[in-house]
């Protein structure tokens, strides 16, 4: 049990650091930001959003439709960074897995392109 | 090695290829009814493949490193599945596209839904297990929205995919536990270091969290509470799908994940299915009474319906196992039937769900009206209808198990649940006068509804040799 | 060949009975009835062809249950073909009676279709009956034995608008019912000794059960007496003997051919069967056979003197047979076994005629049944008249005697009262003697009273009664045929010498002087057996009597059984010649007084009626058997059923039921529907709280360390 937990040791220290990090920026803006508000830059955004407002408001769900569909491809790159960094070492068997991946992912993007997903209006 | 790999999930593979070129084939032509096509199809694809693995080798085949493996229990459940979904399919055309719900979509996603069972039911590691559910488990919030301008169909949906991400979340949170504490997520390694003497909390944690997120596909108490309300709210042909094919499946990938993973400790997740199998059984009989709307009634049914099958379960025996397929087998026939009725129930063209409108049902459909009988005699396990039998076996199951309170509480919940099925059967035949319901009916539907009924009644003879394909299902389980 | 005769009956009954709307009324008729005479030819070659050898014909399998296995099988031998022979000919025959009987029955409005329940149920009891005498194992037994009795349940009530004919049809399966508990315990009690229900391997282990000792109700007992004792109980029951007679005068609400059929030739009789077929383990329960032969005589007896007064004339043939199946049982009690067969084969011809005579007599007299209402029908119905004639003739016993010459009743009868007199009963001898002379003395009054004097009753009647088709006029010419010649002609083999005897049923035989204890009767009694029956058996016979042999099978071989020490065949072939005329004198003395009663001095019975009147009252109402068991049985269990129903079923069981089903039940199905919000937070909220509980318990309760 000692020997698998200290595995998870560098995972231990990457939250740490994570988390200070967050926190270091943040306060880091609390303590060094100039504030210096005018009108232009308190104006909604172009999303239509207020700058200051409630968090819990309805916007339009096309935001939701973009959203997934970016992590969808965030997520293809997530796996697909450590493919490329193992690139080397791999197998054919490996190359292929990921071929198949995103032939899938491809099979996907087109049917939502061809649906229309992928326009605002 | 690779070659042999894909030949072991050739048939997944088929599956998935086929639903993909469907998909693009479907979305790039320019034809407006491709979907009737593509649900005939469809059906033909799942009912070769079934043939396929029916017929196919015997013995295990193990796959991927042990991540996949095809052997008689996998292969049992997933001819189940198919045959059943391409039933359910061909049920669904006629009513889908007489309300404009059938888009090609449809087939295509219960395509995917079945790839996903099949890999549930024959996962060999936890990782290949969440993959199947996951696939599975997403097509089908898709269909349960499939009518999106609805807004019981919507709320449905929504419902089923919010309560389902809980399930998915409690699972995974099982499977790192076990992963944690085991060090490993194949089954085979994880059996090895589980073990009575030398059990840990963290693993027993695990396990539970994995009996719960999975009693959530198999809806029982207390993780059933999205059945009535995404019945009831689901296009009637979806209901259909959900009272079928996924509950084997899930019910499969249970017995799978116990035996393989956990089977040195069926004493502990014995006694968690035998309380979850007693709520469920109790809590179908009792809430069912109260439902006056056909679909929520059959939701509360398959919950009690689910309690039984968890009874052979709990019983921790070969014959358990066995009994439980065969309770399963039995159960997605009568469903299959049951459905095919309630598809055929509409009054001007709208379909009626509520069972008061089946007043003297029987005067002007005696045929239907008696197969409807049957069916609901079968679910209430009178004999000699396959019902019962199927009853019998998990109580004889459960009974052999030691379980003689779970099998005792088995039978006051069947007498309870009694009631709801034969009042269907006192509004046929003796209710009032009221406004008739058409009697339209589609060949399908009439054949499913005949065929299903009179399976009830003949299959007392050797039950079509479901019975001994389950016990050989069973042996490679549990050996 | 035996499986169609089995099944022939049941296609019948299945055909006539659901399949009349069909092919029409006439048709499924004669389909019942054709496949009964088919049946009955069959009967009479297997009968004929029969080589003694006990052989089993398997059917289909038919229980296998732990240790409890079983073959639905045929046991053909001897005994089996005597009966098939009995059954199917009576019911044939009574099938075909029946055309002219139930035709235009009162009881049924123009129009009404009630002839095809009728032979269905007439063929569906036959096919039982088969069932019954052809089993080859207890239970197969006792499916029989049951299926007689719903058949006989369903004929008795036929007149189901007759609230008598219901309340008989219902006191004959309850009466019946006390009598199977005690054979269905029997039955229990044989599977518990030898584990197994087959009739060979009770057979043979029939020596050990002698020497076991079985722990039964409040004492120990030996094994063999208790069990054959608890096989008897059943007997009882279905044969109408005392203590469980009173359903048989009652079931004469029935149809007359439904007596014929039923309650006197075939299904009354398989109690006697049933110690027959039973005799290997009877041979081994002396103080059962002796309760037995106690039973059977004062049956004898006692139906005797209630058939004395009886103004009905089925009653009286009723209470013969009630009186003849007491003869039986004495024979099968003092261990011989081929007599009781012999009378109970000839029995079923005579009473079925006597039964069907008395049929067309009320038929003549449009459904009157009372005899005081009769009187010089001879001439209006002379071949009725010369069928009873015969009939009587035969019951009473007409013969010659000391020699085998004469009607079927006089040899099996006399062949029984001196087996009875051999078997050292001395109680069986003189009540049987006494029972003769009171059986020719009632017989002779029916006679009398019915077809002798002058017309009683309405006029009308008289007028216009007349001699009953042919359909029923065949019958009778037949069973007269048997009631004259059946005695006459299987007299060696039912009775004749040990060697005749074992010849017919099959059982070995051994030389006579080989066996010292044989040797010895032989020098008391050889010759005088040589005198009393040597003309009879015939050339033949004669020729084998020199041999002088004694029955030396081994329990199971051959249809009966014989223990080595049972010498009453040649005992009673041995027995003075005083004993043998006795019968015969007794018979005279009935007939005499008969004469003397209603034909010389007609006032004389009432005369006798007005001064003996506690007697004849005693004896008009059945020794008050019915009063004593309504009072002692029937009120008070009506009393306690009624206290079951009303507190144990209505209020304890209703109420807790209803008040689950209605109060309990509900109120946690408003409990879920409540639960069943609609909001995903409850439900998230109780798969939570699902999992915190099973997380809670698997910690405490669970296996984990």
């Amino acid at each position: 049990m000692e020997e698998l937990l200290r595995e998870y040791l560098p995972i231990l220290v990457f939250l740490v650091v994570a988390v200070g990090l967050g926190l270091v920026l943040i306060l880091a803006a609390v303590v060094l930001a100039v504030r210096n508000p005018d009108p232009e830059k308190v104006s909604a955004y172009e999303c239509g959003f207020n700058a200051f407002d409630d968090a819990r408001m309805k916007f339009d769900v096309r935001f939701y439709l973009v959203a997934i569909l970016f992590i969808i491809f965030d997520l293809e790159i997530a796996f697909l960074f450590p493919w490329a960094v193992g690139f080397k070492d791999m197998s054919d068997a490996g190359f292929w897995s990921m071929m198949v991946f995103l032939a899938v992912l491809t099979v996907g993007f087109a049917y939502e392109w061809k649906k229309g997903a992928l326009e605002w209006e | 090695m690779m070659q042999a790999d894909l030949t072991v999930i050739l048939p997944e593979i088929v599956l998935a290829v086929y639903a993909m070129l469907a998909l693009i084939g479907a979305v790039y032509s320019s034809r407006d009814d491709l979907a009737p096509a593509l649900v005939w199809l469809t059906t033909a694809v799942m009912a070769g493949l079934a043939v396929w693995i029916a017929t196919g080798t015997g013995g295990t085949r193990i796959a991927f490193g042990g991540m996949f493996i095809d052997d008689g229990f996998a292969r049992f459940s997933k001819v189940a599945i198919l045959v059943s979904a391409a039933v359910v399919l061909v049920m669904s055309q006629d009513y889908m596209s007489r309300r404009g719900i059938l888009r090609f979509e449809y087939p295509i996603l219960v395509a995917l839904t079945s790839v996903g069972m099949m890999v549930m039911v024959s996962a060999g590691d936890l990782m290949s297990l969440y993959m199947g559910l996951e696939l599975h488990s997403l097509a089908l919030y898709v269909v349960a929205a499939l009518r999106r301008d609805n807004v019981k169909s919507t709320e449905a949906g929504l419902k089923y995919f919010v309560l389902g991400a809980l399930s998915s979340g409690l699972l995974l949170y099982g499977a790192s536990l076990v992963y944690g504490y085991a060090g490993t997520t194949v089954f085979a390694g994880i059996v090895q270091t589980v073990s009575q003497d030398d059990l840990s909390l963290g693993l027993l944690f695990g396990l539970v969290f994995l009996i719960s997120g999975i009693a959530f596909k198999v809806s029982a108490v207390p993780f059933h509470m999205w059945t009535p309300d995404v019945y009831e709210g689901s296009p009637t042909p979806v209901t259909a799908f959900f009272a079928t094919a996924p509950k084997l499946a899930a019910m499969a990938m249970l017995a799978r994940i116990l035996y393989d993973a956990f089977g040195g400790i069926s004493g502990d997740w014995g006694q968690v299915l035998a309380l979850l199998s007693l709520l469920s059984m109790f809590l179908g009989a009792v809430a069912g009474i109260a439902q006056r709307d056909i679909k929520r009634l059959m939701a509360y049914s398959s919950i009690a319906h689910m309690g039984y099958a968890l009874m052979g379960l709990a019983a921790g025996t070969e014959f358990g196992v066995q009994a439980m397929l065969i309770y399963m087998a039995i159960y997605i026939t009568m469903n299959v039937g049951t459905f095919a009725f309630i598809l055929m129930m509409e009054r001007d063209g709208r379909p009626v769900t509520d069972i008061r409108a089946l007043n003297l049902y029987a005067r002007r459909e005696p045929g239907k009206a008696l197969a409807m009988l049957i069916l609901l005699f079968s679910l209430a396990g009178v004999p000699p209808m396959l019902g019962f039998f199927g009853k019998f076996y998990v109580l004889r199951a459960a009974y052999e198990g030691g379980l003689i309170w779970l099998a005792v509480a088995g039978v006051i919940a069947s007498v309870i649940g009694a009631f709801y099925y034969i009042r269907i059967v006192y509004y046929m035949y003796f209710g009032d006068e009221g406004e008739e319901l058409d009697t339209r009916s589609s060949p399908a539907l009439w054949g499913a509804l005949m065929a299903c009924a009179a399976a009830m009644i003949l299959g007392i003879v050797n039950m079509f040799g479901v019975e001994a394909a389950a016990a050989a299902a069973a042996a490679t389980l549990v050996n | 060949m035996e499986t169609v005769i089995l099944f022939g009956p049941l296609v019948g009954a299945i055909i006539c009975g659901f399949g009349y709307k069909l092919i029409g009324e006439r048709a499924a008729l004669w389909t019942a009835t054709g496949l009964l005479f088919l049946a009955c030819l069959l009967s009479w070659i297997v009968f004929f062809t029969f080589d003694g050898a006990t052989q089993q014909i398997p059917v289909l399998r038919y229980i296998e249950s732990g240790s409890l296995a079983t073959e639905w099988a045929i046991r053909m031998d001897r005994l089996t073909a005597i009966m098939l022979i009995v059954v199917t000919t009576v019911s044939a025959f009574v099938h075909l009676y029946s055309f002219g009987y139930m035709d235009n029955d009162p009881q049924w409005k123009e129009g009404e279709s009630y002839k095809p329940r009728f032979f269905a149920y007439l063929s569906l009891f036959t096919f039982a009956m088969l069932l019954l005498v052809t089993s080859d194992n207890l239970v197969q037994l006792f499916t029989g034995w049951e299926g007689v009795g719903v058949a006989s349940y369903l004929l008795i009530g036929f007149y189901y608008r007759k609230p008598s004919a219901n309340a008989a049809a219902i006191k004959a399966f309850v009466v019946n019912r006390i009598g199977d508990f005690g054979f269905a315990l029997g039955i229990f009690a044989l599977f518990f000794l030898v584990d197994s229900i087959n009739l060979d391997v009770i057979f043979g282990q029939a020596p050990e059960l002698a020497d076991t000792r079985l722990t039964f109700l409040w004492g120990e007992w030996n094994a063999a007496n208790l069990v054959a004792f608890l096989l008897f109980v059943g007997a009882m029951g279905k044969s109408a003997q005392l203590i469980l007679h009173t359903w048989l005068p009652d079931a004469m609400e029935g149809p007359t051919p439904v007596s014929a059929l039923i309650h006197a030739a075939t299904m009354v009789t398989a109690g006697v069967f049933l110690v027959c077929r039973m005799s290997p383990l009877m041979e081994f329960a002396p103080q059962a056979t002796a309760f037995i032969t106690v039973i059977g005589a004062a049956t004898a007896f006692f139906a005797a003197t209630v058939g004395l007064v009886q103004t009905d004339i089925k009653r009286v043939i009723a209470y013969s047979t009630c009186s003849q199946l007491g003869y039986m049982f004495v024979a099968a009690g003092v261990g011989m076994y081929s007599a009781a067969m012999f009378h109970l084969f000839t029995h079923a011809f005579f009473k079925a005629l006597l039964f069907l005579g008395a049929g067309s007599v009320i038929h003549a007299m449009h459904h009157e049944q009372e005899m005081t209402e009769y009187g010089g029908l001879r001439k209006k119905i002379p071949y009725t008249f010369w069928a009873m004639m015969i009939g009587t003739l035969a019951i009473t016993g007409v013969g010659i005697p000391l020699t085998s010459i004469g009607f079927a009743g006089f040899l099996s009868k006399d062949a029984i009262i001196e087996s009875a007199w051999a078997g050292g009963s001395g109680f069986g001898f003189w009540a049987l003697v006494i029972a003769a002379g009171m059986t020719s003395f009632y017989s002779w009054r029916l006679i009398f009273l019915t077809f002798f004097g002058e017309p009683r009753g309405d006029r009308h009647a008289h007028d216009h009664a007349h001699e009953s088709p042919m359909s029923m006029l065949i019958p009778l010419g037949v069973l007269s045929l048997g009631a004259v010649f059946s005695g006459m002609i299987w007299y060696g083999s039912f009775f004749g010498h040990a060697d005749q005897v074992g010849r017919f049923y099959g059982i070995p035989v051994a030389e006579a002087a080989a066996d010292a204890a044989v040797a010895h009767d032989e020098a008391t009694g050889g010759e005088a057996a040589e005198q009393g029956h040597g003309a009879a058996a015939g050339g033949e016979a004669a020729a084998a009597g020199e041999h002088h042999a004694a029955f030396a099978g081994k329990p199971g071989e051959g249809a009966l059984y014989f223990a080595p020490d049972n010498h009453v065949l040649d005992d009673a072939h041995a027995a003075p010649a005083w004993v043998k005329v006795s019968p015969f004198v007794a018979m005279i003395l009935g007939l005499a007084i008969a004469v003397w009663f209603y034909l010389v001095n007609p006032a004389l019975p009432a005369r006798l009626a007005e001064n003996q009147r506690p007697l004849y009252l005693f004896l008009k109402n059945k020794w008050y058997f019915d009063e004593i068991y309504d009072a002692v049985f029937v009120r008070p269990v009506i009393g306690l059923g009624r206290v079951f129903w009303k507190r144990g079923d209505g209020s304890a069981i209703d109420g807790f039921l209803n008040g689950v089903a209605m109060g309990v039940v509900p109120f946690f199905t408003r409990l879920a529907g409540k639960a069943q919000t609609g909001f995903i937070f409850t439900y998230a909220f109780w798969m939570v709280l699902g999992i915190v509980a099973l997380v809670t318990w698997m910690s405490i309760g669970g296996g984990a360390q």
